[in-house]
């Protein structure tokens, strides 16, 4: 079970990580570029619960934050992601998840993203923060993060039932 | 909420998040630098790939094309269509990057920059508020730290970080940015700092008596040894002057020549020629030829060669000295270190045809076949 979830979560972790920096970073879209990373935290977080979240979106953070083309602070990306996946699960009792509390989840995730770095990466004193542009960052982020999770949290879910289907019990 | 051994696992991470947060604030990347090139090069690794396979998004749209039911032979010549289709699409993208190359090329040529091209292959998000770009050329191509990177249009940004293969560009718009900048045909110079938006940087003039029209065009000023940015490179364009001539804050708004939303392939200047290649590289002007501002255009470097030679002193003074009231103490400010305009008569460059149209003799970089080349490197 373990072995199958570490694989199960790093396979997913390679696959979107792919997506994200080569094709969804390279498409222009207006707005904040949209951000597979936080959909995929919130589907492990639902299906494995905060502690596998939270280590999920660690590890995505850190991967993202080390990655090129990242000039951010190292761990604020792993600190948020760490959060999102920690607290995406409780939030909602899995006999509540239909599908559209699922995407507002997903959206207040995704939304809550570029406000959470702004606000930390001003706290922290990066000049680079225009305040200007946080709220069409955080709008364009939730509704990339609405477009993104049916291409995301079916996949995830039917990869977590046919490879660990004791961890839904 | 959480159980015993979740709570324990939070804690451990968000210790360790908040570790490398610290770190990280402490100042250089000192304490994990070996680990983040490991992940850069590997995930520059994956990038790379990544780009190869889904580089021209029209390709994706053949790829989901194929997808379709086959059975059918109005699908198959459906699908045929598509493909054809696509492939004209991307013909025409082949001639696009074609001439992304031959105006790099123009520009490398112009000012004597030896150049490695290199492909975009990442975008930094944006919402991280920095905008850096990964290209797919790296310490095995021979870029270092701190190379200026260059477009067919002009100044795109410089090289901030190097892997094997592949390295992270800032790019001019960039709010931590600043460039030494002049204005073309003057010798006045001054500082122009990224906004963090696109379409506008900050120029702040350093003489506040200086001239400073809406349309004046800014060109590199250059730094010491060419790094970070070599001199003479075209950036942009004054699109709004605030403040008169005499105050003391005057800053004009400059809408840079490149477009750093749309970049495909870009070129970095692994050497920056031997002498300040001054306005040669900026492109004519369609509005006004010959109008005041630009005197130095077509005369320019022919007379900066042929002077040297034997040329008798009846000539006028070069004609990129325009007069002006304190053009004593950046008149040495304006001249980068090296030979300034004494070029043995062999180096004459056939190549100085800098408006003679898109395509003249490139022999001062590296054509992108050969790009791989250790000889180019």
């Amino acid at each position: 079970m373990w072995v199958r979830q570490v694989i199960l979560c790093t396979t997913v972790l390679l696959a979107i990580m792919l997506v994200q920096l080569t094709l969804l970073s390279r498409l222009g879209l207006p707005g904040a570029t949209p951000d597979l990373l936080v959909v995929s935290v919130v589907a492990i977080s639902f299906a494995y619960g905060p502690g596998a979240g939270a280590a999920y979106g660690f590890a995505a953070g850190m991967a993202l934050d080390f990655s090129p083309a990242m000039d951010g602070t190292i761990g604020l990306t792993a600190l948020l992601y760490l959060a999102i996946g920690a607290l995406a699960g409780p939030l909602v009792d899995p006999r509540d998840r239909s599908v559209p509390v699922v995407i507002g989840v997903v959206a207040l995730a995704a939304g809550a993203m570029p406000l959470a770095i702004a606000l930390l990466e001003t706290g922290l004193g990066n000049v680079r923060i225009d305040w200007g542009q946080v709220p069409l960052l955080v709008l364009s982020s939730a509704l990339y993060g609405v477009i993104l999770s049916p291409l995301v949290l079916p996949p995830v879910g039917w990869l977590v039932r046919k490879i660990t289907p004791e961890a839904l019990l | 909420m959480f159980s015993q051994r979740t709570r324990i696992l939070l804690t451990a991470l968000l210790v360790a998040s908040l570790t490398f947060v610290i770190l990280d604030l402490r100042g250089g990347r000192g304490p994990f630098a070996s680990l983040q090139t490991l992940v850069s090069s590997t995930v520059g690794g994956l990038e790379r790939a990544g780009a190869t396979v889904v580089s021209p998004v029209t390709g994706v749209r053949q790829w989901w094309g194929t997808w379709g039911d086959q059975r059918e032979r109005i699908a198959r010549l459906e699908q045929e269509n598509l493909a054809l289709r696509s492939m004209v699409v991307r013909s025409a993208e082949d001639r696009a990057r074609a001439d992304a190359l031959d105006s790099l090329l123009r520009v490398a040529g112009a000012g004597r920059y030896r150049i490695v091209p290199a492909e975009v292959i990442a975008i930094g998000p944006k919402q991280e508020f920095a905008w850096t770009v990964t290209i797919d050329a790296g310490s095995r191509d021979g870029i270092e730290k701190d190379m200026s990177v260059i477009n067919g249009d002009g100044l795109v940004g410089r090289v901030q970080a190097v892997n094997r293969n592949s390295s992270t560009v800032v790019l001019l718009t960039d709010a931590t940015v600043s460039v030494g900048a002049r204005i073309a045909g003057s010798e006045e110079v001054g500082i122009l700092s990224g906004t963090g938006r696109q379409d506008s940087l900050e120029f702040q003039v350093l003489d506040p008596l200086a001239t400073l029209r809406q349309g004046d065009a800014l060109v590199t000023f250059g730094s010491r040894g060419g790094r970070p940015y070599a001199p003479g490179i075209p950036i942009g364009q004054v699109v709004e002057v605030s403040g008169s001539a005499g105050q003391l804050a005057r800053i004009a708004t400059v809408r840079p020549f490149a477009d750093v939303s749309t970049l495909t392939i870009v070129g970095v200047v692994v050497r920056p020629p031997r002498e300040d290649p001054r306005d040669s590289v900026l492109p004519a002007r369609e509005g006004q030829p010959g109008a005041s501002g630009l005197p130095t255009l077509p005369t320019a470097s022919p007379s900066a060669t042929a002077e040297s030679d034997a040329v008798p002193v009846t000539k006028e003074p070069t004609p990129t000295v325009t007069p002006q009231p304190s053009g004593g103490p950046t008149d040495g400010m304006a001249e980068p270190s090296g030979e300034p305009t004494s070029a043995p008569p062999q180096e004459a460059p056939a190549s100085f045809v800098p408006n003679a149209g898109s395509v003249g003799p490139r022999p001062a970089s590296c054509l992108p076949t050969s790009s791989r080349d250790p000889a180019c490197g």
